[in-house]
């Protein structure tokens, strides 16, 4: 008996830290959710408390008066080019790293690997230019074009790994049903890739969403920031104008589709962000 | 499959050739010309790119603010692995060896800010150590600490180590799910030899999961490493950008200021060069250091 009353007390202690650090994690966000329903004069006066009323005043305010409508559009534009064109160019590769017998392909597969662990910033200015001469600077697609290169070595990585399961005999029939390679391809290795390309989509879709440092250099006008940059925007301003309401009602909006899709595909974003950081 | 060689290759070349050119034009070309450019004094106009040889890498040794960048980044490099791997090893062992009933939950909470936006962080801390309707100094005073209270951010001693906390509270849920995989692969029978033994819970910590777990530490201590040398700028950036009085600039805030605000393109390259030199050192002699046999019982 003794020691069950130890393991109870023991039990309820572990628990501090955990139930601790769960505050820690989920008031802040909470707080933001409250603070985007206050008036500026509230938030002065009463800034970790509940909202008086629900006030939808400061989303309005960052939808019209802060362009937060054009930054959601060109932050879904992106988002949507760029892991479209992610796979559409990361598929084909995994597909012939992974079953093709070539020369070379073990070092191919190196090469793309290898680039996860290098510190982008250095190519960040030759391809500020490089944009600039192609006339993609300031310019979404650009951007999108930008964002797909840079997730293609973990793209790739995910999905060889995931065609390694399926089994050889499958094509083997394929073929000699005569189905051409590309027919192979597109018609059994995609549909049976789906759960890993599912997987991928959303990890990059989240990434291309939230970033933030490949937009503040490769775009310019305010016409064509992504949200993260139009929050950033406001937050600098919000020094000065004390439009914090407003800056609490965009991080609302920007924050959102993130939650939804973590409710929705909490296991798989969990599971492939882990192995991919275990495997890289 | 039955085919011709020919075919074959057009079929490899359709697969590989467009993601390599664009790989090879959005990647690994700007590496490489980054490279070539920290040979140049180059403001970003055409004309006046000029060949000064290693003069950009002489200015780096004589520039007063990049040993500060240095240390700042392996100051965040260090504090963040002691705190994500001493909290992380901790969640983790709690939530796998302690039957708790609601430990989804929390591995779902503790994971989420994993998944958030830098800018949102950034800006969400940045409301937090406020100093008047911050939390921390709300939180300070109501405890009755007000001499604790100050301007975190805006504060040059404070500024820095204020950054951290932050980054730990963004990063933990990722490596306390790799060592959580790590833990419940560790079969039972060892726990249960060990409990046999008379060891204790301490003890089996030590002992038993620690080893064990060794490979999910080392590759976790890694990538905290490298994440934090190529990308504790944009947290950076988002919360101080590099102020006050250069107070909080890393190499990367560094690199940015220098190339994309004073449009010192050619120096900003040399720093660039800098990064990937450093990190491949480190990423090296972390591994060298932690070799270490693997553990089998």
């Amino acid at each position: 008996m003794k020691r069950s009353v130890g393991q109870i007390l023991g039990r309820t202690g572990i628990r501090i830290p955990l139930i601790l650090w769960t505050i820690a994690v989920l008031y802040p966000i909470f707080w933001m959710f409250l603070g985007s329903f206050k008036s500026n004069a509230e938030i002065y006066r009463n800034p970790w408390g509940f909202p008086e009323t629900l006030n939808w005043q400061n989303f309005a305010n960052a939808w019209t008066n802060y362009n937060i409508d054009t930054s959601v559009f060109n932050s879904l534009i992106v988002t949507v080019v760029g892991t479209i064109l992610t796979l559409v160019l990361a598929i084909p590769t995994a597909y012939a790293i992974e079953r093709i017998n070539f020369k070379g392909s073990k070092l191919l597969f190196t090469l793309y690997v290898s680039a996860m662990m290098i510190p982008m910033v250095l190519g960040w200015i030759p391809l500020f230019f490089l944009l600039a001469d192609l006339n993609l600077l300031d310019n979404i697609y650009g951007l999108a074009i930008v964002y797909a290169v840079s997730q293609l070595p973990f793209t790739i990585f995910v999905l060889t790994s995931f065609m390694s399961t399926i089994p050889n005999s499958l094509e083997e029939a394929a073929a000699i049903d005569g189905l051409s390679p590309y027919g192979v391809l597109w018609k059994i290795i995609t549909p049976l890739t789906m759960s890993g390309i599912i997987t991928v989509t959303i990890m990059n879709a989240i990434q291309f969403w939230n970033e933030y440092f490949m937009a503040l250099i490769f775009l310019q006008s305010s016409g064509n920031y992504t949200l993260a940059l139009a929050i950033d925007y406001i937050s600098s301003e919000a020094q000065y104008t004390n439009a914090w309401g407003t800056l609490f009602a965009s991080l609302v909006i920007a924050i959102l589709p993130v939650i939804i899709l973590y409710a929705i595909f909490q296991r798989r974003i969990s599971q492939g962000m882990t192995e991919g950081a275990i495997k890289g | 499959m039955v085919q011709s060689k020919k075919q074959k290759y057009t079929f490899l070349a359709f697969c590989l050739v467009p993601t390599f050119i664009m790989f090879a034009i959005f990647t690994l070309y700007p590496l490489f010309s980054g490279l070539y450019y920290s040979f140049f004094n180059w403001s970003g106009s055409s004309q006046n790119k000029e060949f000064i040889g290693i003069g950009n890498y002489i200015r780096l040794f004589n520039d007063a603010i990049i040993p500060n960048t240095i240390i700042h980044d392996y100051f965040l490099v260090v504090t963040k692995v002691i705190g994500i791997m001493v909290l992380a090893l901790f969640f983790a062992v709690a939530l796998t060896q302690l039957k708790i009933k609601e430990a989804p939950f929390y591995r779902i909470v503790f994971f989420f800010p994993n998944i958030m936006s830098v800018v949102v962080i950034g800006i969400l801390w940045t409301f937090i150590y406020n100093p008047s309707m911050g939390l921390i100094n709300s939180g300070l005073e109501f405890i009755g600490l007000e001499s604790w209270t100050r301007p975190w951010l805006g504060s040059e001693t404070w500024a820095l180590p204020s950054l951290v906390l932050p980054s730990i509270w963004a990063g933990i849920g990722l490596f306390m799910l790799m060592l959580m995989g790590g833990i419940s692969n560790v079969s039972k029978s060892y726990y249960e030899a060990a409990e046999i033994d008379g060891a204790n819970q301490w003890q089996q910590f030590w002992k038993v999961t620690l080893p064990l777990v060794w490979p999910q530490i080392k590759i976790s201590i890694l990538y905290i490493v490298i994440t934090t040398l190529n990308g504790s700028f944009v947290i950076v950036q988002v919360m101080t950008a590099g102020g006050p009085n250069n107070s909080t600039h890393v190499m990367g805030s560094y690199l940015y200021q220098q190339a994309f605000v004073q449009y010192n393109f050619g120096y900003g390259a040399t720093i660039g060069v800098m990064i990937l030199v450093l990190s491949l050192i480190t990423v090296l002699l972390l591994q060298f250091l932690m070799r270490r046999d693997k553990v089998e019982y």
